[in-house]
C-alpha cells in the first residue's frame, strides 16, 4: 500500500532513474539479503528435519523483515518480526513439539505430492512476480527522503485510504476468532451431552435394579 | 552521527548490558536472602559478597561444555545466543535521559522492543527441543504456551501508551508524558509488568523452568558457559522489562531536576521495578500451568482491553 | 478477606518485614556458636573417676570405645589386713569416626568419668586421627562447661542431699560437743554453709583448678 502511494508520487522521479548499472550500497545489500532469504526459504521446504524447517523459516521471515527495513518500511518490518517470528513460528514450534518431532530426519514427512507442490509454488511465484513487476515497473523510491515507510505514513494510509479493506480484514479475523471459540465450546458441550446420553441409557438400564434395590431397602 | 559517536553509544549499551544484569543478580542474591531471614553470599570479594556473580562466572567458564550425544548439536549450541542477544539489541533503543541519551531512536520503538523480546523466547524453545530430553521438551512446550498467552496483553498494554502519546517512538512517548498519565495508565502498567514477568518466566510464572517438577525446563541439559548465558538472558530480561515499564508507564526521566538528573530518575525507577521483580519472586508460590493460562486470558487481556478503551475515551475527551 | 488481592498484599508485606529485620544466620566460622552445656560435641574423660568397669565400652552401640587395663595389688591398709587389688587404666580411646553421639556411655558411667563437651571442631584429614586417646580425651575434659542451674523449685540432687545430711549431722555433733565444754554460742560455722559447698555435686564436673591446662591448650591439641 505504501509502495503504491510511493509509486504514484514517484512517477515524476522515474524520469531521473539512476539505472541498475551502478548499484548503491543499499541495493547490493538488498540483493544479498534477498538471496539469503531465498536460500533459507528453499532449505525450509527441502530439509528433512521438521524443526529445522521451522527454524529456517525464522531465517527466511527475518530476511524479509530486513528487506522491509532496507526499504525504510520500519513499522512493517517490526510487525513482521513480532507477528511471524514471535508468534507464528512459536505456534509452529509448539505444534511440532506437541507432535514429538524427532531430533533426526523424519522420512515420513515427505508427503509424495512434491511435483504438485512445486508446480503450485512456481505458479504462485510467477503470478506474484508478474503482478509486482507490472504494478511498479520503473517506479523508483528515493530512500534518502525519510518517512516514506514510517509509522505515521503507514498509519495514515491504513486508516484513511485503506480503512475499508482494513475493517474487512478485521471482520474476517473476528469471524475466525468467534469460530474458534464456538468450535472449542462445542467440543466441550458435546462431551457432557454424550455423557448425558450415555448416562440416560445407563440409568434406564439400571433403573430396574435401582428400583429393586429401593424396594428391598 | 559520525562513526565515533556510534561506537561510543554501542560501547555504553554493551557496558550497561554487561553490568546491569549482574547488579540485578547480586541484588536478588542479597534481597532474597534477607527476605528469607538469611544473609546471602558473604565472602566473595570481601565486603558482603559483592563479587559473588563474578566468582560464579569464573566457575561457569571453567566447567566443561557438554552437548548430549542425542541432541541436535547445532540448534543446541545456538540456543543460548538466540536467547541472550535480543536483550542486548533492545537496550539500544531504551532512552535513559532527555534528548540525546538513547542508543538509537527507532521510529516504531515500542514495536521493535516487543518484537525483538519475542525473538528471545525462541532460544528457550530451541534449547528445549534440541536437548532430546523429555523435561526440556516439557519446558519448551510450557514456554511456548506461556509466550503465546502473554504476548497479547503485553502488546495491548503497550499500545495503550502509544495511543495516549500518539507515537510509537520511546523518546517520543516520554516527550509527551505528563504526570497524570500515571493514574490514567496504571492498569495498563500493571498488565504490562505482569505479562512481562510471565514472558521472562520469572516466579510466580516460572512453570516452564519449575525445578521441582521438570528439573529446569528447557535448560536442563545445559552446563557451563551456555547455561550461564541463559541465566544472563533472564537477568538482562529483568533489566529490559523494568526499564521498559519505567519508560512507558512511570515517565522515564521525568522527575524533579529532570533536565540535569534525568538519567538518574530512569535508573532509579528501573532499579525499583527490578526490586519488585525480586520481591514478587520471594513472596509468591508458583502458579500452575492452567492458572497461568487463566490469568492471561481472563484477567490480563480484559484489563488491557479496558485500558485501551479508557485511553481512547480520555484521548477523545481532552482533544 | 473481602478485599480482592488482600492475600497478595499480605504476602508482600511479610517478605518486606522480614527483610528489614536481622537475619537469623549463624556466622559460624567468624563467630563461634554459643552452645549450651551438654551439647553433643565431643566426649571428655575424667580419668580419676574411671574404675575401668568397662560399662561404657560394653554399652556402646557401635563399639567405638577401646579400654585396656591391668590389675595392681595394693598392700593392706592396716597391718594384717587383706591385700586390695585395683584396676589401672592403660588405654582409653574413643573412635569418633565410629561414634554416633548417642551418649549412652555417658549415661551408663556409674562414676561420672565421661562428660559431653560442646567442642566440635576436631575434623581431621586422616580418619585414624579421629581416634582420640586418653590424653586427648582429658584435654576435652577442661572444655566441659558448668551444667545449667536447676529450676527454682527443683528437687535437690541426691548427692547434694546426702552431703548436706552428713554435714548437718556433723555440725550437730560439733554443736553438742561444743555446748558441753564451753557453753558458748553455737558453732561459728553454720551447718548450711558447710553443706552448700560439697566438693563434688552430682553430675557437675570438677571445676578446673590451677594445675589443669586451660581450654586453649585443649583446642590446640585437637
Amino acid at each position: 500500500m505504501t509502495l503504491t502511494e510511493a509509486g504514484h508520487g514517484a512517477v515524476a522521479e522515474a524520469a531521473a532513474h539512476p539505472g541498475f548499472l551502478s548499484p548503491t550500497g543499499v541495493e547490493i545489500v538488498f540483493v544479498l539479503v534477498g538471496l539469503a532469504t531465498l536460500g533459507a526459504a528453499v532449505v525450509t521446504v527441502t530439509t528433512k528435519k521438521l524443526v529445522h524447517a521451522a527454524l529456517w523459516l525464522v531465517a527466511a521471515l527475518g530476511g524479509v523483515a530486513v528487506e522491509y527495513l532496507l526499504l525504510t518500511a520500519e513499522f512493517i518490518a517490526w510487525v513482521q518480526v513480532l507477528i511471524y517470528v514471535g508468534s507464528v513460528v512459536v505456534l509452529l514450534l509448539f505444534g511440532l513439539m506437541l507432535t514429538k518431532a524427532p531430533i533426526g530426519p523424519s522420512p515420513d514427512a515427505d508427503s509424495g505430492n512434491r511435483p504438485v507442490a512445486l508446480a503450485a509454488a512456481l505458479v504462485s511465484a510467477a503470478t506474484l512476480v508478474t503482478l509486482v513487476v507490472d504494478a511498479f515497473r520503473t517506479t523508483w523510491i528515493d530512500l534518502g527522503t525519510t518517512g516514506r515507510g514510517s509509522t505515521r505514513v503507514t498509519g495514515e494510509a491504513l486508516f484513511r485510504g485503506w480503512v475499508l479493506p482494513f475493517e474487512a480484514l478485521s471482520v474476517l479475523l473476528l469471524a475466525a476468532l468467534v469460530g474458534a471459540i464456538v468450535l472449542s465450546r462445542k467440543g466441550k458441550a458435546a462431551r457432557p451431552g454424550d455423557g448425558h446420553g450415555g448416562g440416560g441409557t445407563r440409568t434406564s438400564g439400571h433403573g430396574r435394579t435401582g428400583r429393586d434395590g429401593e424396594a428391598q431397602g | 552521527m559520525d562513526a565515533l559517536d556510534v561506537l561510543w553509544r554501542l560501547l555504553a549499551v554493551l557496558l550497561a548490558f554487561l553490568v546491569l544484569p549482574l547488579l540485578v543478580g547480586q541484588a536478588e542474591h542479597k534481597a532474597m536472602a534477607h527476605m528469607q531471614g538469611r544473609v546471602g553470599p558473604m565472602y566473595a570479594g570481601g565486603f558482603h559478597g559483592w563479587a559473588q556473580l563474578v566468582a560464579d562466572g569464573v566457575k561457569f567458564a571453567q566447567k566443561e561444555d557438554i552437548v548430549p550425544s542425542g541432541a541436535d548439536r547445532r540448534v543446541f549450541q545456538l540456543a543460548p545466543a538466540v536467547a541472550l542477544l535480543p536483550y542486548l539489541v533492545v537496550l539500544i533503543v531504551i532512552p535513559v535521559g532527555d534528548g540525546d541519551m538513547v542508543g538509537q531512536v527507532v521510529d516504531a520503538g515500542v514495536f521493535f522492543v516487543l518484537a525483538v523480546m519475542g525473538v528471545g523466547v525462541l532460544g528457550s524453545l530451541m534449547g528445549g527441543w534440541a536437548s532430546a530430553n523429555k523435561f526440556s521438551l516439557l519446558g519448551g512446550l510450557r514456554t511456548a504456551a506461556q509466550l503465546m498467552a502473554y504476548e497479547l496483553p503485553m502488546l495491548l498494554a503497550a499500545a495503550s501508551v502509544a495511543m495516549a502519546a500518539g507515537t510509537l517512538s520511546l523518546p517520543g512517548i516520554l516527550d509527551a508524558w505528563q504526570w497524570w498519565w500515571l493514574p490514567w495508565q496504571i492498569v495498563g502498567g500493571l498488565v504490562f509488568f505482569t505479562a512481562g514477568l510471565a514472558e521472562l518466566q520469572r516466579p510466580p510464572f516460572d512453570a516452564p523452568v519449575a525445578d521441582s517438577e521438570i528439573i529446569f525446563g528447557a535448560y536442563t541439559e545445559y552446563t557451563g558457559l551456555r547455561f550461564a548465558l541463559f541465566l544472563l538472558a533472564e537477568y538482562a530480561g529483568i533489566v529490559v522489562l523494568s526499564a521498559l515499564t519505567a519508560v512507558l508507564f512511570l515517565g522515564g526521566w521525568h522527575g524533579p531536576f529532570a533536565d540535569t538528573l534525568g538519567w538518574v530518575w530512569t535508573l532509579l525507577k528501573t532499579a525499583v521495578l527490578a526490586f519488585v521483580v525480586i520481591w514478587l519472586r520471594v513472596s509468591y508460590p508458583r502458579l500452575r500451568e492452567d492458572q497461568i493460562q487463566r490469568v492471561a486470558w481472563t484477567v490480563l487481556v480484559p484489563l488491557a482491553l479496558f485500558q485501551i478503551a479508557l485511553t481512547g475515551v480520555v484521548k477523545v475527551v481532552i482533544q | 478477606m473481602a478485599v480482592p488481592g488482600a492475600g497478595l498484599a499480605k504476602g508482600l508485606a511479610v517478605t518486606l518485614r522480614t527483610m528489614t529485620r536481622r537475619s537469623v544466620t549463624a556466622h559460624y566460622p567468624d563467630v563461634q556458636p554459643e552452645l549450651p552445656p551438654r551439647s553433643r560435641g565431643v566426649i571428655g574423660l575424667f580419668e580419676e573417676n574411671c574404675t575401668v568397669c568397662m560399662l561404657c565400652a560394653r554399652e556402646c552401640p557401635d563399639w567405638c570405645i577401646y579400654i585396656d587395663s591391668h590389675k595392681e595389688t595394693m598392700p593392706a591398709a592396716a597391718p594384717g589386713g587383706r591385700e586390695r587389688s585395683r584396676n589401672v587404666l592403660d588405654r582409653f580411646a574413643i573412635d569418633f569416626a565410629l561414634c554416633m553421639y548417642c551418649g549412652i556411655c555417658i549415661e551408663v558411667c556409674p562414676f561420672d568419668a565421661l562428660f559431653w563437651s560442646p567442642e566440635f571442631e576436631y575434623a581431621e584429614t586422616d580418619i585414624r586421627d579421629l581416634t582420640h586417646e586418653r590424653d586427648t580425651l582429658r584435654e576435652w575434659m577442661w572444655t566441659v562447661p558448668e551444667p545449667p542451674a536447676l529450676d527454682a523449685a527443683a528437687e535437690e540432687p541426691k548427692e547434694m542431699a546426702a552431703a548436706r545430711k552428713s554435714a548437718e549431722k556433723l555440725a550437730a555433733k560439733e554443736a553438742g560437743e561444743g555446748q558441753r565444754p564451753s557453753g558458748g554460742p553455737p558453732s561459728a560455722s553454720p551447718p548450711r554453709s558447710s553443706g552448700a559447698t560439697p566438693p563434688s555435686s552430682g553430675s557437675t564436673p570438677p571445676s578446673p583448678s590451677a594445675e589443669r591446662p586451660g581450654r586453649a591448650e585443649g583446642e590446640g591439641d585437637a
